[in-house]
């Protein structure tokens, strides 16, 4: 089911809330921009991955929690945590 | 001024307006002259076939409208009493294709029409419209063939007429490698992506369907698989229907039938795409499932299907040894594998991407251009790694739901160069895949702004690569 942009950042603020043992309360959205990816991997391919290389536009949602950024990338299909302890992330 | 002098200063300005004024008439004749010019497709000249100010009201009287080849054994009898049946007539044998009819409607019903009442008759093997097809000549004196499908003015990389900031002449030269071939049926090009919608009916008469003398794939251990049209690594099934549309895009590309009225037209006109699905609804997929695609498609050739080239629209930061074996393997039984680049814009020759780095005998990595004949800012480059360019911004295809959509990336490079490598492949498939590979890298347009960026400094150019007339 394809993801709507409200239910993206929800997505993205739950999981930061489950990696940080935090509350959802204690995450801050920071700001939500429409952005074009340079693959259908959002730019944040997991592991040996392979994605199509075309530009595909989506949602770069920024985060704060605890003192630190964090980077989740997102469209209707996916999201991704990126660069998230050396790596990146499919929720 | 003298009264005679006045007078003759004014009938000579009289006759100049009229001169002047039979010119610009002699002038609307010959372009209306030129554009009735048309050929019929399997003739080498064209001759006139009607005034295309009245299209409709001589429809019936020029060209047939389909071309239908009946099964052995139909008498001539038989046939002109199907066509009487559906109020037609046959207007000529083709005597050279035993069975094979040019036919007239009376009805004025469309050419598909007619051609789909003719395909659900038991006596027919094949009907097809007879595409209007119609033929110029550019500044240079080169001939050019002009597709009718509906939307092919969009299509920028085929034919750039400097539309929309776009720059004149910087395109594949599609128009005139046409005149020369618009691709073979017997070609099979493999899309190895998120699947293809095989239902668009702008690609549906394009897709491969595995012939009754080729047995069902067999693998060892994935067991057997009803490949009635490829195959789908993902969910290791016969079913490799796109549910991302990124796969449809490049395989409308490479082949949406053109010449059909709707939608776009491939850079062939008529091939076979074999859909290969490994990326998922997402459009991401596992170096596994890619390495299993391919390993069907090698083995699908050693069984007899002729597939010369695979379309990979897609990539990884990370080396694989086996994904490059297996493209090894595939350079071995005759297939040349179009790699894209990547879409970070940068080089690759610092920060490679794979598969299309790879050093392999069969493999032609892809950079991207825009509309004006410039590197797009978002392609990869690289003097060693990336072989040449070809258009890959805002580039019209075909979608998911019969639609259409224009996206960009190397992913739409990509097909353009496997497109270009099977049209040349319908004129000599004789050409190894060694052979296929030098045509396609020594026939570019050279652009002076991708010397240094890739390393034939130039952009794909099917009419050289065909050597168009």
């Amino acid at each position: 089911m394809a993801l709507s942009r409200e239910e993206a950042i929800q997505k993205a603020r739950r999981d930061l809330a489950q990696r940080l043992g935090a509350h959802e309360s204690d995450i801050e959205t920071q700001g939500v921009d429409d952005t074009d990816f340079p693959d259908t991997a959002l730019g944040a391919s997991v592991g040996d991955e392979m994605s199509g290389q075309m530009i595909t536009p989506g949602w770069r949602i920024r985060l704060q929690a605890m003192g630190q950024a964090f980077e989740y990338r997102a469209n209707q299909h996916q999201v991704r945590l990126c660069n998230y302890k050396g790596g990146n992330y499919s929720i | 001024m003298n009264r005679n002098k006045f007078i003759l200063q004014i009938s000579l300005a009289f006759f100049l307006i009229l001169i002047a004024a039979l010119a610009g008439q002699l002038r609307r004749v010959q372009k209306e002259w030129r554009s009735a010019v048309r050929i019929m497709p399997g003739n080498s000249e064209p001759y006139v076939v009607f005034d295309p100010n009245q299209i409709d009201e001589t429809r019936e009287h020029s060209a047939p409208e389909v071309l239908v080849k009946f099964r052995s054994g139909v008498s001539g009898d038989a046939i002109t009493k199907i066509t009487a049946r559906l109020n037609d007539r046959v207007e000529d044998e083709i005597e050279s294709v035993s069975g094979l009819a040019a036919i007239d409607d009376l009805d004025n019903l469309e050419a598909e029409s007619i051609a789909a009442e003719y395909r659900a008759l038991p006596e027919v093997e094949y009907a097809e419209p007879n595409y209007e097809i119609s033929l110029d000549h550019d500044g240079g004196g080169f001939k050019h063939l002009h597709p009718n499908d509906a939307r092919f003015s969009e299509q920028w990389a085929l034919d750039n007429d400097g539309r929309n900031g776009g720059k004149e002449g910087a395109d594949i030269g599609a128009l005139r490698a046409w005149v020369t071939t618009t691709g073979d049926d017997d070609m099979v090009v493999a899309v190895l992506d998120s699947g293809v919608d095989y239902t668009h009916s702008d690609l549906q008469n394009n897709i491969w369907i595995r012939p009754n003398n080729i047995k069902q794939y067999e693998d060892r251990q994935l067991g057997s698989i009803e490949d009635v049209h490829g195959y789908n690594a993902v969910e290791n099934t016969g079913d490799p229907m796109d549910e991302n549309g990124h796969g449809t895009h490049c395989a409308g590309i490479i082949g949406a039938e053109g010449g059909n009225e709707i939608g776009i037209s491939g850079v062939n006109w008529k091939v076979k795409i074999m859909p290969l699905k490994f990326m998922n609804a997402g459009g991401f997929g596992n170096g596994k499932n890619a390495i299993e695609a391919i390993n069907y498609v090698i083995e699908r050739k050693r069984a007899g299907v002729n597939v010369r080239v695979i379309s990979a629209s897609w990539g990884t930061r990370l080396r694989s040894r086996a994904l490059e074996d297996v493209i090894r393997k595939a350079h071995e039984v005759g297939i040349l594998f179009v790699a894209a680049s990547g879409n970070d814009g940068v080089n690759t020759d610092l920060m490679p991407q794979y598969p299309a780095g790879y050093d392999l005998g069969n493999l032609i990595s892809v950079a991207a251009l825009n509309r004006k004949d410039e590197l797009a800012s978002f392609s990869n480059y690289g003097a060693n790694r990336v072989h040449l360019a070809a258009p890959g911004a805002n580039i019209l295809s075909t979608w998911l739901g019969n639609e259409y959509e224009e996206h960009s990336g190397t992913s739409m490079a990509t097909p353009m160069v496997a497109g270009v490598a099977a049209l040349v492949l319908s004129k000599r498939p004789q050409l190894s895949v060694d052979e296929l590979r030098s045509t396609l890298l020594n026939s570019v347009d050279r652009i002076p702004q991708l010397h240094g960026k890739v390393s034939t400094g130039g952009r794909i150019s099917a009419a050289q690569a065909i050597g168009g007339e």
